[in-house]
């Protein structure tokens, strides 16, 4: 397990001072979190971290997850995607009952009487609101972008998210002009100490080129993410046709599909299409877990590109930051707040711009070490899993004084 | 006269106003409506987070118009020194006063998004009763801490004084307590303030 001492070099003994005068503040408040799943997401990934971190600063920290039938997950996957792409669909109301019933259940094996303060991550377990004690304060964490949801499903939750103390959304174009609660902003953040992020040596990255016959000397173009439209992977081929014009160079499009992704296995298709039999063009289909490989691609990487057309936060774009690499990104959602166009990295609309921007970098080394040095320490200060820790510290300080 | 210093430190949790502006007109209602915490969010939030980068402007208003092409406005506002107010009631009142010369209803992209924040200051376990136990008080204290001692303690404090260079005249070290006093944070990241805060007490 990490102890918190270990992020020590990076914080700096001012800041780990800092997290244990708040968390001694709370020490006597208990905490649990709420969500759907405990692998596998963003969301598992960050309380995996963040609550071994919680209880190393004396606050009893507990993890609970919700548990459900394959209707209850259908629909809960469904309402997901109304409130955050707000997809045409509507919903019925045998969906509403198996989702009350679903809760019901929950109700006795989800113990929260014995906690102070109740974290509930996501819409999918909002409905354990009616467990709230008076002397409780209840936060609901949303992960996703509600901005535009689908009104009817805003509906169903709003029932819920009233009753909660406070909201806490990544980025305040992340919510719904409607809510009626307090709303927080906390970014969401990176752990360096993640297989994802921890430091490699060269021989391992190497080698990792190797497997897959990419070829260290050249420059490396990199995309990390889904096979997914929105990402606009065929937009950073485009960008990349441009770019080799001039510059002898490879492009790696990384990213990874599961049996059941029709259109992420579609997506990969089109672009081993489009890009032909391109011998410096690498189309990788990795599995979700190959953190290392990522880790080792990003750190050998000349530059990287996010160049999505819709994005959440995107916090892969700080993972690549933090290892001082320069990234282009897409003008869009949380993107834009982690890239300072022209300082840390840069912001692009068209692959036109990607290109242009990548050749300014691949011009120019010491623009490329410069963007990367702020690159890493921008990421150092704002998006390291500390300053979230800090953000919930001082929240749940906050919320219990109120 | 022997004050001891205990060193405080601030934290600051952003709340969203529900309060946008997409428009310069829309900027300039919005700019009477919100909460005085909310200017002080938005004028130091980049000297506060953004302290290991210089970005283009240190206030994110004058940003956010500099990135929307309004680049008089931009300039006029980024030259607002906020460290030299003691009531943010007439930083407001200048701002207003900028933004009154200019008006479009042209729609802006990007909205502007207003936050505010609350206040939490604490103690830190740091004291100091002579000059080398200052001189390790600074050394050990977060940015945070920097932040409360040099700028929002004259805020609350209504006084054209920060809580170091107070002490530092009490002591009798007037000299190294005018340094630190006449120090540029605003064109500065909070990291070179500290930096510069040691090299005028080591002097």
């Amino acid at each position: 397990m990490t102890e918190l001492i270990e992020y020590e070099d990076l914080i700096g003994k001012e800041g780990l001072e800092e997290l244990k005068i708040i968390a001694q503040k709370i020490k006597d408040k208990k905490v649990l979190h709420v969500n759907s799943t405990n692998k596998g997401g963003g969301v598992a990934e960050i309380l995996s971290r963040l609550i071994p971190l919680m209880n190393s600063l004396d606050i009893k920290t507990d993890w609970k997850v919700i548990k459900g039938n394959y209707e209850f997950f259908k629909f809960t996957k469904k309402l997901h995607n109304l409130l955050h792409l707000n997809t045409h669909e509507d919903i019925e109301s045998d969906e509403i009952k198996i989702y009350l019933k679903t809760i019901y259940e929950n109700i006795n094996d989800i113990n929260t009487e014995d906690y102070d303060i109740i974290f509930i991550h996501d819409p999918q377990v909002l409905g354990l609101i009616i467990k709230k004690q008076k002397k409780q304060k209840w936060i609901w964490r949303c992960h996703i972008d509600t901005s535009t949801p689908n009104i009817k499903a805003w509906n169903v939750i709003e029932l819920f998210i009233n009753s909660y103390d406070a909201a806490v959304f990544h980025m305040p174009e992340f919510v719904y002009k409607g809510i009626k609660i307090p709303t927080y902003v906390i970014p969401p953040s990176i752990d360096p100490l993640h297989p994802k992020n921890i430091p490699l040596n060269q021989e391992f990255i190497i080698k990792t080129l190797n497997r897959f016959s990419i070829d260290p000397e050249k420059p490396i173009l990199l995309q990390v993410s889904r096979f997914d439209r929105l990402k606009d992977p065929i937009g950073v081929y485009n960008a990349y046709k441009l770019i080799k014009n001039k510059y002898d160079c490879q492009l790696v499009l990384l990213g990874s599909f599961a049996s059941d992704d029709p259109e992420g296995e579609e997506v990969y298709k089109e672009i081993i299409n489009q890009t032909g039999d391109d011998k410096n063009v690498f189309i990788l289909n990795l599995p979700p877990d190959s953190h290392l490989e990522v880790n080792a691609f990003q750190r050998a990487a000349t530059i990287v590109f996010q160049k999505s057309i819709k994005e959440g936060f995107g916090l892969v774009v700080a993972e690549a930051m933090f290892k001082q690499k320069p990234v282009i990104g897409g003008n869009t959602g949380g993107i834009k707040k982690q890239i300072i166009d022209g300082i840390n990295g840069y912001l692009v609309d068209t692959y036109q711009g990607a290109a242009f921007r990548a050749r300014q970098l691949l011009a120019d080394k010491s623009l490329r070490e410069k963007m990367g040095q702020n690159a890493f320490n921008f990421v150092k200060h704002n998006f390291l899993i500390t300053r979230h820790l800090k953000d919930y510290l001082i929240l749940i300080y906050e919320l219990v004084n109120s | 006269m022997n004050i001891i210093f205990e060193f405080k430190t601030e934290f600051w949790t952003p709340t969203y106003t529900q309060i946008s502006a997409n428009t310069i007109n829309d900027f300039k209602n919005a700019i009477k409506l919100i909460p005085l915490n909310s200017l002080l969010y938005h004028f130091y939030i980049n000297i506060f987070n953004y302290n290991l980068v210089s970005s283009i402007y240190t206030n994110d208003i004058a940003y956010w118009f500099y990135k929307n092409s309004y680049y008089s406005i931009a300039e006029e506002i980024a030259s607002i020194d906020p460290t030299e107010y003691l009531d943010l009631e007439n930083l407001r009142q200048d701002l207003i006063n900028i933004l009154s010369k200019y008006s479009d209803d042209k729609i802006i992209q990007n909205s502007f998004y207003f936050l505010t924040i609350k206040r939490n200051i604490f103690f830190t376990n740091l004291k100091a009763n002579t000059l080398e136990e200052f001189v390790n008080g600074i050394r050990n204290s977060s940015i945070n801490s920097i932040f409360y001692h040099l700028i929002m303690s004259k805020l609350d404090n209504k006084k054209p004084i920060n809580d170091y260079s107070e002490w530092l005249s009490i002591q009798g070290y007037s000299q190294k307590a005018e340094l630190i006093n006449k120090i540029d944070i605003y064109a500065l990241n909070l990291v070179q303030v500290k930096k510069l805060i040691l090299e005028a007490l080591t002097k």
